[in-house]
């Protein structure tokens, strides 16, 4: 029989709510792991390995000591995934990057004494790709289980795998939703890729662009829908924020 | 035929509801609220139904054409099984209002006239409707313009509200049974027959939104217009996001994708509805993306409504239910607006038929979405980038196709992709198709071996009638797989049977480079037989690639053709390349003296469901893999999407 991939899982910065995505899959985990074996995954095993054939790596890079550690893991993986919106895109973690990293530090630890202590050697927020380079994107936050399951059973029949470059809007319809806008709220669902199902307008809450957006703030589409709605400038920067600050819109091909 | 109306009393109607949801024969839909919008969705109550709605958010569409369905099943671990997945308990939907009805009455012309879709077709017979006749209007209906406030068929039962009564109009014989055998029911008196009348005439003062154009108008007033600036202006604030042609009750495109379980045992193939505001909507294996310009999909939508499907089945594919001018946030969308704005103008042009019609057999073969169990013979790579692939049906039976014709080849777990058939006509089964390394199904392919087997399904489109290229100069000029089928085309005239019916033939054959030229052992052929001119270049040679051949474009070629030998207006000329090609060529043609009307064409779009369903290789009102992919020139040239 042929040997199964090794698969390791790692996080860097991150809530570790991918990784738990994974483990949330229940009776199906019996199936993945027929289908590869895990090797490491610290959120639900103690062993580990360092012999793997795929790493799929959940998180934000924040030190340099993280750069190190993902360098590593690249060179030992030949397939590296990155997990959810921290790893793809930067995330949340990304939010400060709107300050230097001594204010940020300053803000959150005061005069407490962090000089020499490497843990605490943040520079500005990097996705895993500004890092290593990226075979693989699982976006959002968290994951979607069911994409997650069709990008690892894409690359073990050896294909690529099918990422919507369409907005969540097509998803959001289909499931027959009340429009945000039409409820007064302001959603970024029209410029924010798809592949979660809608699932955050479905339950009644705006989209907040966690898969990466697919189109410019600036464009004039945007422009046009902001004046329609009478929302500002000012309402979408504040808004893509979240997980999109500083990053540019995702291009066609990617 | 004057239609039997009864009347039931409320009491009676929601007792009637009870009664169906309760003797469980039927699913029963009905419209409900869903905050302060309507939604078909599951009875469980008759108190549930808000009859008085304005519109729901989604059609019934999703009733006969589900936003996702499962169209086959399939093993992985077996060498080729596949089962389609047709499985629905009869349905009963309530309230639906006219110009849905009217909606799906359309949508049945292109998925039940030819090449009936099993799925579609089995749900449309297991369902039965009862309309409702519309008393609030939504905001941006504008159905009155369209005549499809009201409607005397397509439904089972009609209802109209005439007070502390309904009205029941009785559509079809089973409507009527099922009245009689779950409702109480009296016979309409006159006055009820004019209560109709009133309720009806009263509606039509609630409409805001007037369209000022008629509907049999819109074709004109569109075709005039195709290259006004509006398209741009307004597809500058497009969203790109297709919500106009998700609640659209007269889109009916969709896209096919392949799962497979996570164990890679088995897998389903599914469809889902898919728009043409999107832009890989026409995104080919190779990456080519047909309908590239976000105003150039704008247009497609408006056309595809006012122009094309009128050509092609005699009805405006818009029915004013307003839902997309609701939908779209930057408001851009809705038909009636757009319309009314071009009114203002005159038009500009007269750009002639965006619709070809082409006598074309299309064989009704049983199911159209499963493929045909075949087997792998042979595989010969060619050189660097392709391989031909000998493929035999499983059945024993001959392929049965005709020069010019594609199959779609399916390898489960990976999806199908359309190849070109290389060889010509012949009583066997087996059959060769040239497979470039370019996606997903097309990798997978080149890693199989002889013996594996793959699924077919063709052949599919409009091969070259080659009966009326006899007595005839035939040249052919291809470019770079273009040789693919033409190779099926020129073994086929050259069959020694048939090599008589046809004068001199001109083989013109251009490739990259020396290295991607397909066929060389056919070439080599061509070229040792006394009346065959066969002429070859590549684009460029490195330094290092053997070629003692011509260098340069293929219309360095056109000055060797021996004048001679080419009676210009007795000669058909066959061109089969990349799109970037064509133009060039033809022009070469045209100086050569040869009409428009003796050149023929095989052009490649994104052709997914191969039966004129999917709607993604459509071209203005064209769908390739129906009314082509071979096209006469003559006639294709008043497509602007053909070559543009």
């Amino acid at each position: 029989m042929k040997q199964k991939p090794r698969v390791a899982v790692f996080d860097f910065a991150d809530c570790e709510g991918c990784e738990l995505e994974i483990a949330d899959l229940e009776e199906e985990i019996l199936d993945l792991i027929s289908l590869v074996d895990i090797v490491s995954f610290r959120e639900v095993m103690k062993e580990h390995s360092d012999t793997y054939d795929i790493a799929i790596v959940e998180g934000s890079i924040m030190r340099p000591m993280d750069e190190q550690r993902l360098r590593g893991i690249r060179s030992r993986a030949k397939i590296l995934i990155a997990l959810g919106a921290c790893a793809t895109m930067g995330g949340v973690n990304k939010i400060r990057n709107q300050w230097m990293p001594d204010e940020v530090k300053k803000d959150v630890y005061g005069d407490a004494n962090l000089k020499g202590n490497e843990l605490f050697d943040v520079f500005q927020t990097k996705a895993i790709n500004e890092v290593v380079p990226v075979d693989y994107y699982i976006y959002g936050c968290p994951i979607d289980r069911d994409e997650f399951k069709s990008v690892i059973t894409a690359i073990a029949l050896g294909k690529k795998p099918e990422i919507p470059r369409y907005p969540v809007c097509v998803e959001c319809k289909k499931n027959e939703n009340i429009c945000q806008f039409e409820l007064g709220a302001f959603c970024l669902g029209p410029i924010t890729r798809a592949g979660c199902k809608a699932i955050c307008p479905t339950h009644n809450s705006p989209c907040e662009g966690c898969r990466g957006l697919i189109k410019k703030q600036e464009a004039d589409c945007v422009k046009a829908v902001l004046e329609r709605y009478k929302l500002s400038y000012e309402d979408i920067r504040r808004r893509c924020t979240m997980y999109n600050y500083g990053r540019k819109e995702c291009s066609y091909d990617e | 035929m004057k239609q039997s109306v009864k009347t039931i009393t409320k009491k009676d109607f929601s007792l009637f509801v009870n009664t169906l949801i309760k003797d469980a024969t039927y699913d029963v839909v009905g419209v409900v609220a869903k905050g302060k919008r309507f939604i078909f969705d599951t009875l469980f109550s008759a108190d549930d139904l808000q009859l008085q709605y304005d519109v729901t958010i989604l059609p019934p569409k999703k009733y006969f054409l589900p936003q996702t369905e499962s169209l086959l099943k399939f093993s992985l671990e077996k060498p080729f099984e596949e089962k389609e997945t047709l499985n629905d308990t009869p349905r009963i939907i309530i309230g639906v209002h006219p110009y849905d009805i009217i909606a799906l009455e359309q949508t049945d012309r292109h998925y039940l006239d030819s090449q009936q879709d099993n799925f579609y077709k089995k749900r449309r017979e297991s369902t039965m409707i009862i309309g409702v006749d519309i008393q609030n209007v939504s905001e941006r209906s504008f159905a009155a313009s369209m005549k499809t406030n009201v409607t005397d068929t397509g439904f089972d039962l009609l209802l109209t509200d005439i007070g502390n009564a309904y009205a029941v109009t009785i559509g079809s014989e089973k409507g009527n049974k099922l009245l009689k055998k779950y409702a109480t029911v009296n016979d309409a008196s006159n006055a009820d027959l004019k209560k109709i009348k009133t309720v009806r005439d009263a509606v039509i003062k609630k409409y805001k939104q007037k369209v000022k154009i008629d509907k049999k108008d819109w074709s004109a007033l569109l075709v005039g217009n195709y290259h006004h600036a509006i398209w741009e202006e307004h597809a500058d604030v497009c969203m790109e996001c297709s919500s106009c042609t998700m609640v659209c009750p007269t889109c009916f495109c969709y896209d096919v994708k392949e799962n497979v379980s996570l164990t890679l045992k088995d897998g389903t193939r599914t469809r889902t509805w898919d728009g043409c505001m999107l832009k890989d909507f026409t995104k080919v294996g190779s990456g080519e993306v047909f309908r590239d310009e976000v105003k150039e999909r704008y247009r497609h939508r408006f056309f595809r409504k006012g122009n094309y499907l009128p050509e092609r089945y005699g009805f405006v594919a818009c029915v004013g239910c307003g839902r997309c001018g609701s939908a779209c946030l930057p408001d851009i969308a809705d038909p009636c607006n757009l319309i009314n704005e071009l009114a203002h103008f005159d038009s500009q042009e007269n750009t002639g038929r965006f619709f070809i019609t082409e006598e074309n057999e299309m064989l009704e073969k049983g199911t159209i979405h499963v493929p045909r169990s075949a087997t792998i013979k042979k595989i010969t790579p060619f050189n660097e980038l392709d391989t031909l692939f000998e493929i035999e049906l499983d059945d024993k039976k001959p392929l049965g196709h005709k020069p010019g014709q594609f199959v779609e080849v399916s390898v489960f777990g990976y999806g199908e992709a359309p190849f070109g058939i290389s060889n010509p006509p012949g009583n066997t089964p087996v059959f060769e198709i040239m497979v470039r390394q370019v996606g997903n199904v097309t990798k997978k392919l080149c890693s199989l071996k002889p013996g594996d087997k793959v699924g077919i399904r063709g052949p599919l489109g409009n091969g070259f009638n080659v009966q009326s290229f006899e007595g005839k100069t035939l040249l052919f000029t291809s470019g770079g797989t273009g040789m693919v089928p033409m190779r099926s085309l020129i073994n086929h005239v050259l069959d020694p049977k048939l090599r008589d019916k046809f004068k001199e033939v001109i083989i013109l054959y251009g490739a990259k480079r020396p290295k991607e030229i397909t066929f060389m052992p056919d070439v080599e052929q061509w070229k040792k037989i006394h009346d065959v001119q066969c002429e070859l270049t590549v684009d460029r040679c490195e330094p290092n690639e053997c070629w003692g051949g011509c260098t340069g474009l293929i219309t360095t070629l056109f000055p060797k053709i021996k004048a001679d030998k080419l009676d210009s207006k007795n000669t058909i000329a066959v061109v089969i390349g990349p799109p970037v090609m064509y133009k060039f060529v033809i022009k070469c043609l045209q100086t050569l003296g040869i009409p428009d009307d003796n050149i023929y064409v095989s052009l490649e779009r994104r052709m997914k469901c191969g039966v004129a369903k999917c709607g993604h290789c459509q071209m203005n009102g064209v769908y390739v893999c129906k009314e082509g992919p071979v096209f006469n020139y003559g006639k294709l040239k008043q497509l602007p999407e053909a070559f543009e």
